[in-house]
């Protein structure tokens, strides 16, 4: 993690930077993946090529455009829209790794939408306060949970696949969407997914840790809507790994509780995002 | 030199002949290098035959009456009189012939469509005739185009996907909820064909393990000895089902074997871990209620069947884009065929003008080594080895031209046009004697006078 301590201190007007190129260019491929996946649901073979390859290029101008930002001092943990934006790319990235072994064009129908969603929400909105008071410890919070985070969207794209696969086949429905761009099997959906919560489940639990201490550093107050979310988001993941190794609960029970601490973790954000919208 | 003849094949399948009749002119394996022999029309010619349940064919180069030869021979080889057998015999020649093998290799014209064994099966045929010494380079040529193009069928359409039988659809149905089938388990409860045959496959896609139980322990044994498995006694059979991956059921109980209250123990002895029982039994062995529970995948016949009619229905969707490759594919070996016929006009051809022009050139050179000193004679000896070339090689295509009855002159003339690229718009007939062409053999004798 690149975190340099001098950026405490960025100058005001990295805040207002404008969008570079690669950013719109991100956004237009972002969208063009979106619709190629629609068609490659719809049973087209070579949409699903040219939608993962759209994907790639989405992926590859928003890093441009992330560099490109760190270059003029906005540091991508320095407030919630950059972190929004690094979340995006860190999904759709991880979704493309993902779908380098299995096939998950289905998949990859909710995955570019929602990059595209988070992207536009993150950087089309006002820009919000400035980030000059959020210190190290905070950089660092926004950092690991943004990893996490991130991880486990990865992990829920899979598990919303599985769900989809799961419940077509034990209702022996072989010939629906979920089968018909030919599909991943499901113990192998089952395994990456639990594998991706295990690797964000610590690094989402440090940022939650440095989180409360940030906060408690700051003398704010614990009574916001996001802190029970949070811990919503932990407690499911938490409970994910728990009943796995006790239980052996897998496929469905798993996919459900991953699902649940992903959407708290996204209403989390967008809380973030709302507020300093309002703020701003 | 002789013609070379034409693709033809003669033969019968399931479309035109009904078992009866196939059975009566199917070869066995071990007869099939020894009947190619009798069978083929002249041993200087290519033949393949392929017998299998679902066709007899032979496939060979020959002349238009070969096939009528070679139906008479294959009657009397499997000593069946032809009359009796000869409705459900067709013919097919040329184009139609290779059209015929591309589609066949490809699998559009089995029972099943898309099925895999055919393209082995002519490829073992083909690796008959060669052994028997009648392969030849045309239906070697033909074959490859075909196995070629059956390749991109497979490849490039749904043709072959999907299990097309009922004892290979709990191969499908395991890889979607396991990919790889290595390291997993099979159970094999009761000795039904059916789920020996769907063991095989799963054995063929990768599976480690395969236990076998049973109420009699001896059909057991047998039975593991058969696939490759092991014989487990039938008190273990709830042990068992908490360890295996894939469960086969066929016994002829009357009774539920896999019972809810059963499953409610294994599944948590299983922690969960997925399931899939493939029940092929009538009465069915498994309770309907089991299928209820997290992680247990249960199909019946009923959804075998059904999953084998989507498949076939897919693949019948599929056939048309194959039939577009094969159409496409055949086609571009029966213009390779067509352009092989003018090879041997080209050469003859080129070796014509090469003959024509090496005599005239050493004539010159000598000449030209003579008249060393006199420029002007040089020159003139160059001039001349033109007109002459000319004059020579258009000899005997003007005389081909002119000495021709009246029916076949405009024939001969688009052949000049096209052969020469021509532009007849600036050459108007003329009656005018002025314009009579030189005779050639005047234009060449002037030529070496002048050149002398």
């Amino acid at each position: 993690m690149i975190l340099p301590t001098d950026l405490t201190d960025a100058p005001a007007r990295a805040l207002t930077v404008a969008p570079s190129p690669a950013f719109w260019l991100a956004l237009v491929l972002y969208a063009a993946a979106a619709l190629a996946f629609v068609f490659a649901a719809a049973g087209r073979a070579k949409a699903a090529t040219a939608a993962r390859w759209l994907l790639a290029g989405a992926v590859a101008a928003h890093g441009v455009d992330i560099g490109w930002r760190g270059v003029l001092h906005v540091h991508p943990a320095q407030s919630v829209r950059e972190a929004l934006g690094l979340t995006a790319w860190l999904f759709a990235g991880g979704y493309l790794a993902a779908a380098s072994r299995f096939r998950l064009d289905l998949a990859g129908g909710v995955v570019a939408p929602v990059a595209l969603g988070i992207l536009a929400a993150a950087r089309l909105t006002p820009a919000g306060t400035d980030p000059t008071g959020l210190g190290t410890l905070g950089r660092i919070h926004i950092m690991m949970a943004v990893v996490g985070v991130s991880l486990f969207a990865v992990a829920s794209a899979l598990a919303a696949i599985y769900l989809l696969q799961e419940r077509s086949f034990k209702k022996k429905r072989l010939d629906t969407l979920a089968w018909k761009s030919g599909g991943a099997p499901l113990e192998s959906l089952d395994r990456l997914a639990n594998r991706l919560v295990l690797v964000g489940f610590p690094i989402f639990t440090v940022a939650m840790v440095l989180g409360v201490i940030w906060v408690q550093q700051r003398h704010a107050s614990f009574g916001r809507p996001e802190y029970p979310l949070a811990l919503v988001t932990w407690v499911s993941f938490a409970a994910l790994l728990a009943t796995r190794v006790a239980y052996g609960w897998r496929g469905r029970r798993s996919a459900r509780l991953t699902l649940l601490g992903f959407a708290t973790a996204m209403l989390v954000l967008a809380i973030y995002l709302v507020r300093r919208v309002l703020a701003g | 030199m002789a013609t070379p003849g034409e693709l033809f094949v003669v033969g019968m399948s399931w479309r035109t002949a009904p078992v009866a009749i196939r059975e009566r002119l199917a070869f066995r394996e071990e007869e099939l290098a020894n009947a190619i022999k009798q069978l083929c029309v002249d041993p200087a010619h290519e033949a393949l035959l392929i017998s299998t349940c679902n066709r007899v064919e032979i496939y060979g180069v020959g002349g238009p009456g070969a096939t009528t030869a070679v139906k008479a021979r294959l009657a009397a080889n499997r000593g069946v009189p032809l009359g009796e057998v000869e409705h459900a015999l067709y013919a097919h020649h040329g184009d139609g012939a290779i059209r015929h093998v591309f589609k066949v290799a490809a699998a559009l014209d089995s029972l099943v469509l898309g099925e895999a064994q055919i393209l082995g099966q002519l490829k073992a045929a083909w690796a008959t005739a060669v052994a028997a010494g009648v392969s030849g380079p045309l239906l070697g040529r033909c074959l490859e185009r075909a196995f070629g193009a059956a390749k991109r069928v497979r490849h490039e359409t749904a043709i072959a996907r999907g299990a097309a039988n009922v004892s290979t659809v709990a191969v499908d149905l395991a890889h979607k909820v396991f990919g790889d089938l290595r390291g997993k388990r099979v159970l094999v409860v009761g000795a039904g064909k059916m789920s020996t045959l769907a063991a095989r496959h799963l054995r063929r896609a990768g599976v480690d393990e395969i236990v076998v139980t049973n109420r009699s322990p001896e059909r057991a044994e047998r039975l593991a000895d058969e696939i490759d498995g092991v014989a487990r006694p039938w008190a273990d059979l709830e042990a068992e089902l908490a360890k295996a991956d894939v469960v086969l059921s066929s016994t002829g109980a009357r009774e539920p074997i896999l019972t809810a209250a059963m499953f409610k123990r294994v599944t948590k002895a299983r922690r969960w871990r997925p399931i899939v029982i493939v029940d092929i039994a009538v009465p069915r062995d498994a309770e309907p209620g089991i299928a209820e529970r997290d992680g247990v995948y249960l199909f019946d016949i009923d959804d075998l069947e059904r999953v084998v009619a989507a498949n076939l229905a897919e693949r019948a969707k599929a056939a048309e884009h194959a039939q577009h490759i094969v159409h496409h594919e055949a086609q571009q070996f029966e213009r390779w065929l067509g352009q092989q016929r003018v090879v041997p006009t080209i050469r003859a051809l080129r070796e014509h003008f090469t003959h024509v022009a090496e005599a005239e050139v050493a004539r010159t050179l000598e000449l030209l080594h003579r008249k060393e000193h006199d420029p002007a004679a040089r020159d003139q000896a160059i001039q001349r080895l033109g007109q002459l070339l000319v004059a020579k090689l258009l000899h005997q295509p003007q005389m081909a031209l002119k000495d021709t009855d009246e029916a076949a002159v405009d024939t001969r003339i688009e052949a000049a046009v096209a052969l020469f690229g021509l532009d007849l718009s600036r050459f108007q007939p003329s009656a005018d004697p002025a314009d009579a062409l030189p005779d050639v053999d005047v234009a060449i004798e002037h030529a070496k006078r002048e050149a002398k």
